[in-house]
């Protein structure tokens, strides 16, 4: 009898989570998707409309927020892969340094731990026109100096960048660190005897080396980009207009001030579909490691 | 040989010029990522008055602690004027079962799975793994309708449930992966003893979980108490945590900004995970490293 | 191809010394092995001499050059890693060039390089490969090949065998040693493996906690072990070495053992003789016991002894003896050890002048 428990049980213990993955996840997604080919306004409506079933997606690309939203994760995207850059060269200081390493990642990383929401409170009072940096700079005699990128809608997005920048980079740089502490001592010897310039070897020889570090590390930022929305929330709400819109804060904009449950739904399986596309080299990247790894690479 | 005849000794060592450099460098990086939280520490404890004259680097000319407590006891969120301090409380009261259900739910999931022969274990796993992607958008209305469904809606119960739900596929993932490690002859040994599933997990192990377990609950204390969307989203009246309290009570537009109550209220709410992430530093860099995906 | 000296060398790693006032020099074209357990500090010596590591003081010098506050790649070495250290993201060509680029070679004189180098270790069908796409010996010899192209004065091995299985380790000694006889250059070479070192080498400096034990040639590390612990590391099976008591009698020198046995030492060559009563320890290599003399033999111990066990290892046996309540190893014909049971009593016979003989408390040799 022991034997067929033991077979049972597990599926037991398991039962919950299976019902919250296909309840929570699977059925959910599975809602919303319905939801995105209905006429759904406030109220669900579970009709799925015949005559013309994409018409939210439809809405959804002549709207000009959702334009704005799409324009804005690229250049967020884009934006904040300075981070990752950011993020290596810290992390190629720190592990050639040695010296204080460990104050250096306790200072880099501490942004990580904080609330975005406190994140955007720091950063709009730095960048506060009347009182904030702009002001300590024309003191020190920079007249024109400009700082009051939140108000513009042309600069209000960088803000955002710069904070995210902040908030982020201590994270890329434990990734790196842990990918450069992972290279083998005898390289970096063979490369001091061999006489060739700390340059060449970072760029020919360590970078192409860790390129499974810097994919994972741009995979994580594409999907953080897609999800970003408490730093949009609490650097701009969004504004000036529309200028700051990502999709996730377009989707929940569109749920909760527009209550245009159709809508959201539409723009919530764009976002998937975007995080699918993301997600696919994921699940590659994965698969070549785990085969390079069996043909026993141990470079 | 004992005699340490030292001939030829060498210069003193200095500190190579590329040395100096790059310590020049970390140094000026570490002092940019140190603003932020300056500008919000000295603003917090500055009179209105010095703060009106601008140079927001400076020290505080008398220091202050009325902002403090005025955001404690007095700050205004929305139309409630009781100070961050109910926020406080409602976080911690959130915090409590949100951590005992995500994680009593992915630790006993990532057990199962890591240990135990289940044969669709491997198709499940790839499903979680995707779960572990999903924006949270797409999933949030059929959340509110299903706790509005529970009746628990606008409860900490509902924000505590969501908080576990969104956690169980990264949780399940990191504590399977700790757990596959385990050499599977000791759970068939365990099975000859005539263990049964709770008892090799309460008494084998449980025991061997320490240290993923402060790491998993270092990732979601921080997490749990950083959220905003959820407990924006499912939180009602009185139950909603401190980072929306903050957020209202910072973007208050009547009458005039108290930037140092701001920054004072913002530090209130960042102290409790700076606090775990200056004592127990090195698990939290293990967390966002196992939680990476949890973005 | 010059000498490389080590003069008066400490190493200290904080408040632990490694190194401490060691001298150490060989001759151009020497292949010098650094024999010894891990942690011997033999790896550090190279390190030092490669300059990976500094000095805390003393000199080292290659051939008239002291190098010792020299950047590696000053020094004119070439060195060859435990791991390969082959830089993974580059072909076999891009590993052999790598090193050479950094040297302004003109073009034509590292394209002859490179291609002497891989016909002389048979890389050319693999000059496209990358090293995850190679076997363990075609790295190894990319790693050896990369060293040569430099055409450097002296040549670093650093356990450069011990990833390799047991049958190619025996084929990359020979091409290492082939390599040598042809080029040869001064040699550096760190190793646990006595094999290798009795082999290679034409200098072996045997080591133990940061101290050179013994600097010899193979033949004198082996047969006139200088301390106790060269004694007992070199050689396989090693060597027996049996506590007994010095006692000079109206016969002349000679030892006791615990069972009263003596051995006579009249014609044992001493370096320094020991006083009556002193503890020593005897030394008797397992392969130079003769067995079952028709005759006494002259200048040889005759002992009598009751077999304890019988090992067969392929081309060898080693039979154990019980003796002055120890065992000694003795080194048999497998047609003699198939004959032989426990318990049988068997006689052998052991040369006198190649006992050797060691002041048990401070491990020198007698």
């Amino acid at each position: 009898m022991a034997l067929r428990w033991s077979r049972i049980t597990p599926q037991i213990a398991l039962a919950p989570a299976v019902g919250v993955t296909l309840i929570a996840f699977v059925g959910a997604i599975g809602w919303t998707i319905f939801m995105s080919f209905t006429r759904s306004r406030r109220l669900p409506e579970y009709v799925i409309d015949w005559d013309n079933p994409f018409r939210q997606f439809k809405r959804l690309f002549n709207d000009a927020g959702w334009q704005i939203s799409l324009q804005n994760l690229i250049v967020l995207a884009i934006g904040s892969a300075l981070a990752i850059v950011v993020g290596f060269i810290l992390a190629a200081m720190i592990e050639r340094e040695r010296r204080g390493e460990d104050a250096f990642r306790t200072v880099f990383l501490y942004p990580l731990a904080v609330s975005l929401i406190v994140t955007g409170v720091a950063w709009r009072w730095i960048l506060n026109p009347q009182f904030g940096i702009e002001s300590v700079l024309r003191d020190f005699g920079w007249e024109s100096a400009s700082f009051n990128w939140l108000s513009d809608p042309a600069t209000a997005m960088y803000a955002i960048i710069i904070a995210s920048i902040w908030q982020s980079s201590g994270f890329y740089m434990a990734l790196m660190l842990a990918g450069l502490k992972g290279i083998n001592t005898e390289i970096w010897s063979a490369a001091r005897i061999d006489g060739v310039s700390l340059w060449r070897v970072y760029l020919e020889i360590i970078i192409p080396m860790m390129k499974f570090t810097f994919l994972t590390c741009a995979i994580l930022l594409s999907l953080g980009v897609i999800k970003a929305f408490d730093i949009v929330l609490a650097m701009t709400n969004g504004g000036p207009g529309q200028s700051t819109w990502v999709p996730a804060y377009y989707t929940i904009n569109a749920m909760s001030a527009k209550g245009n449950l159709g809508l959201a739904s539409a723009a919530a399986v764009l976002m998937l579909l975007i995080t699918l596309v993301v997600f696919l080299p994921l699940v590659a990247l994965t698969a070549w490691q785990q085969r390079l790894a069996r043909k026993g690479d141990t470079a | 040989m004992t005699d340490a005849t030292i001939m030829y000794p060498r210069k003193p060592k200095r500190i190579k010029g590329r040395s100096i450099a790059v310590l020049v460098f970390l140094t000026m990086a570490a002092l940019f990522f140190c603003v932020p939280l300056y500008v919000l520490i000295v603003t917090s404890f500055k009179e209105m008055d010095q703060i009106r004259e601008g140079a927001m680097f400076s020290l505080p000319t008398t220091w202050t602690l009325e902002p403090w407590r005025f955001a404690w006891f007095e700050a205004c969120s929305g139309l409630n004027c009781s100070g961050l301090r109910a926020g406080f409380w409602n976080s911690v009261v959130i915090l409590v079962p949100s951590l005992i259900a995500s994680i009593a739910l992915s630790i006993v999931t990532g057990y199962a799975l890591a240990l135990w022969d289940v044969k669709w274990a491997g198709p499940f796993l790839f499903l979680l793994f995707l779960c572990a992607f999903v924006p949270f958008q797409i999933i949030m209305y059929p959340l509110i309708r299903l706790t509005v469904t529970m009746g628990i809606y606008g409860s900490i119960t509902a924000i505590a449930f969501v908080h576990s739900v969104l956690a169980m596929p990264i949780l399940t993932l990191i504590f399977r992966n700790y757990y596959k490690d385990i050499p599977p002859e000791l759970i068939k040994a365990a099975i000859m003893d005539s263990g049964s599933f709770w008892r090799i997990f309460v008494e084998i192990i449980l025991p061997m979980s320490g240290n993923i377990l402060i790491v998993v609950l270092i990732l979601q204390i921080t997490s749990i108490w950083n959220d905003y969307l959820i407990g924006v989203t499912f939180g009602g009246l009185g139950t909603k945590p401190m980072t929306v309290h903050l957020a209202n009570m910072v973007t208050v537009s009547t009458g005039t900004i108290s930037y140092n109550v701001n920054m004072a209220a913002a530090l209130l709410t960042a102290i409790p995970p700076l606090v775990i992430y200056f004592v127990l530093g090195k698990f939290f860099v293990q967390g966002i490293a196992a939680g990476a995906i949890k973005g | 191809m010059p000498s490389v000296s080590f003069e008066y060398i400490v190493k200290r790693f904080g408040a632990i010394t490694v190194l401490d006032g060691l001298n150490l020099a060989v001759e151009d074209g020497d292949f010098l092995v650094l024999l010894g357990p891990s942690g011997c500090g033999k790896t550090t010596l190279l390190n030092l001499l490669a300059g990976l590591l500094d000095v805390s003081s003393g000199r080292i010098m290659i051939g008239d050059r002291d190098v010792t506050e020299l950047d590696p790649k000053d020094r004119d070495l070439a060195m060859v890693f435990q791991s390969y250290a082959l830089y993974p993201t580059k072909t076999v060509e891009g590993n052999l060039r790598f090193g050479l680029s950094a040297r302004k070679l003109p073009k034509a004189e590292a394209d002859q390089r490179v291609q002497w180098a891989s016909e002389l270790l048979q890389l050319t069908p693999l000059m496209r490969r990358k090293p995850s796409e190679l076997s363990g010996g075609q790295r190894q010899r990319v790693a050896i090949g990369r060293a040569l192209v430099k055409h450097a004065d002296v040549l670093l091995f650093d356990e450069p065998l011990s990833n390799l299985d047991a049958k190619l380790r025996t084929e990359m000694r020979m091409e290492i040693k082939k390599l040598h006889e042809t080029l040869k250059p001064t040699v550096v070479y760190v190793t646990h493996d006595q094999i290798e070192a009795m082999t290679l080498a034409t200098k072996i400096a045997v080591m133990n906690k940061g101290e050179i034990q013994q600097f010899g040639t193979p033949d004198q590390v082996y047969e006139h072990p200088e301390t106790l612990f060269v004694a007992s590391f070199i050689g396989s099976p090693a060597m027996n070495l049996i506590n007994g008591q010095f006692t000079v009698t109206d016969g002349g020198p000679g030892v006791v053992f615990a069972d009263q046995t003596r051995i006579d030492l009249t014609e044992y060559t001493f370096a320094s003789l020991p006083r009556d009563g002193d503890a020593i320890a005897v030394g008797m290599r397992p392969e130079h016991f003769v067995h079952d003399p028709v005759e006494a033999l002259p200048g040889h111990t005759a002992f009598d002894l009751t077999v304890g066990m019988v090992e067969r290892t392929g081309s060898d046996a080693l039979i154990s003896l019980d003796f002055a309540d120890d065992q000694l190893f003795v080194r048999a014909e497998p047609d003699r050890a198939a004959k032989t049971r426990p318990g049988d009593r068997v006689q052998v016979h052991y040369p006198t002048a190649k006992l050797n003989l060691f002041d048990a408390k401070k491990g020198r040799r007698l």
